[in-house]
């Protein structure tokens, strides 16, 4: 990889990573589009107006549940705004790190097989 | 929009999974076949960054929040609606096995809805609006805006299907919402856009570089 690329693939994982930083600040708590529906159709919100202060998650009982390590991009109240930097930072930087070890194997077994033909 | 596991049947999920995974695999052959070296950079900073967005919730009014999706982005910078599938399957398994950001049984419908849907409704309305317009920006913007307002009402319907929405209302209220949230999504996929051909416009793919109207000073 020459120079310019690699100067590319800092600047980029910089700005990445400042964004995801920022994002633990300045990112809305409000619910999502999705959140906002499921409140309405459950009655916790109308269309214009925010969800009531005791409104509560929408669970269906009887299907799949999964406790993620990060939940909610946090490490848990405990950490407060910290725990958020340190769950962004490590998914900023995993998805790059996938992302650049998963083309490179994959062109590897492009190039492996090319020499086998 | 991603789908929590509590909102859909596991019998559903699995279904849109198999249908997901066509799509993953389909992309996997993009990447082997189309994925020079030139470009890795590229993927592996937009995945980084469509990641980081993806968490930067802006409020939209109406006690409501959006972000980027980013497909379209993807999509039109790397030249391909698999581009999309391939990155936004990355950040989604990401988002869902360590933050709990979209369920694990409803991944597949997550994949198809902002990675396949995003990212074909993405790429071909900027290229069908291109020629017309002969302007990156007013292709791009109602392009990244259709990217993100489609699968939502997509989203509205499966879960419809779900039996956790009712179906006009569940329309009304995601179609509302990702109007408003699809203005976020076009105005950052025109910004990025500019960001990458005024640093890196050899990294940008050549049907846009070639397009008539498109200097490479943004």
């Amino acid at each position: 990889m020459d120079e310019r690329n690699r100067k590319f693939l800092v600047a980029g994982i910089l700005i990445a990573l400042a964004i995801s930083i920022l994002a633990v600040f300045f990112a809305s708590s409000d619910p999502d589009g999705l959140d906002s529906t499921a409140l309405i159709v459950s009655g916790q919100k109308s269309l214009t107006a925010p969800a009531t202060s005791d409104a509560v998650k929408v669970e269906a009982p009887g299907h799949f549940s999964y406790s993620s390590p990060m939940q909610d991009y946090t490490l848990g109240q405990n950490w407060g705004p910290l725990g958020g930097i340190i769950a962004m930072v490590i998914g900023t930087i995993l998805t790059f790190v996938i992302g650049i070890g998963l083309v490179y194997l994959i062109r590897k077994q492009r190039i492996s097989k090319k020499q086998t033909t | 929009m991603h789908i929590p596991d509590a909102f859909m049947p596991i019998w559903q999920g699995a279904i849109y999974w198999i249908v997901a995974l066509v799509f993953v695999a389909l992309a996997l052959r993009w990447a082997k076949n189309e994925l020079t070296e030139e470009k890795i950079p590229m993927v592996a900073v937009l995945a980084a960054a469509v990641f980081a967005l993806m968490s930067f919730n802006l409020p939209v009014s109406m006690g409501t929040s959006g972000h980027l999706i980013g497909a379209a982005l993807v999509a039109i910078v790397l030249g391909s609606p698999f581009a999309a599938v391939f990155i936004l399957t990355l950040v989604l398994i990401v988002q869902g096995v360590l933050f709990g950001d979209g369920g694990i049984t409803t991944m597949g419908a997550n994949i198809i809805n902002m990675g396949v849907i995003g990212g074909f409704v993405g790429y071909y309305a900027f290229h069908g609006l291109m020629p017309i317009t002969k302007n990156l920006g007013i292709a791009a913007f109602p392009a990244a805006w259709l990217a993100c307002f489609i699968p939502a009402e997509v989203c509205a319907v499966e879960l419809y299907l779900a039996g956790t929405f009712p179906l006009q209302e569940g329309l009304i209220a995601m179609g509302v919402y990702h109007a408003l949230i699809g203005i976020i999504e076009g105005a950052i996929t025109v910004l990025a856009l500019r960001l990458i051909l005024n640093v890196r416009p050899d990294l940008m793919d050549e049907k846009v570089k070639g397009a008539k109207g498109v200097s490479t000073c943004g």
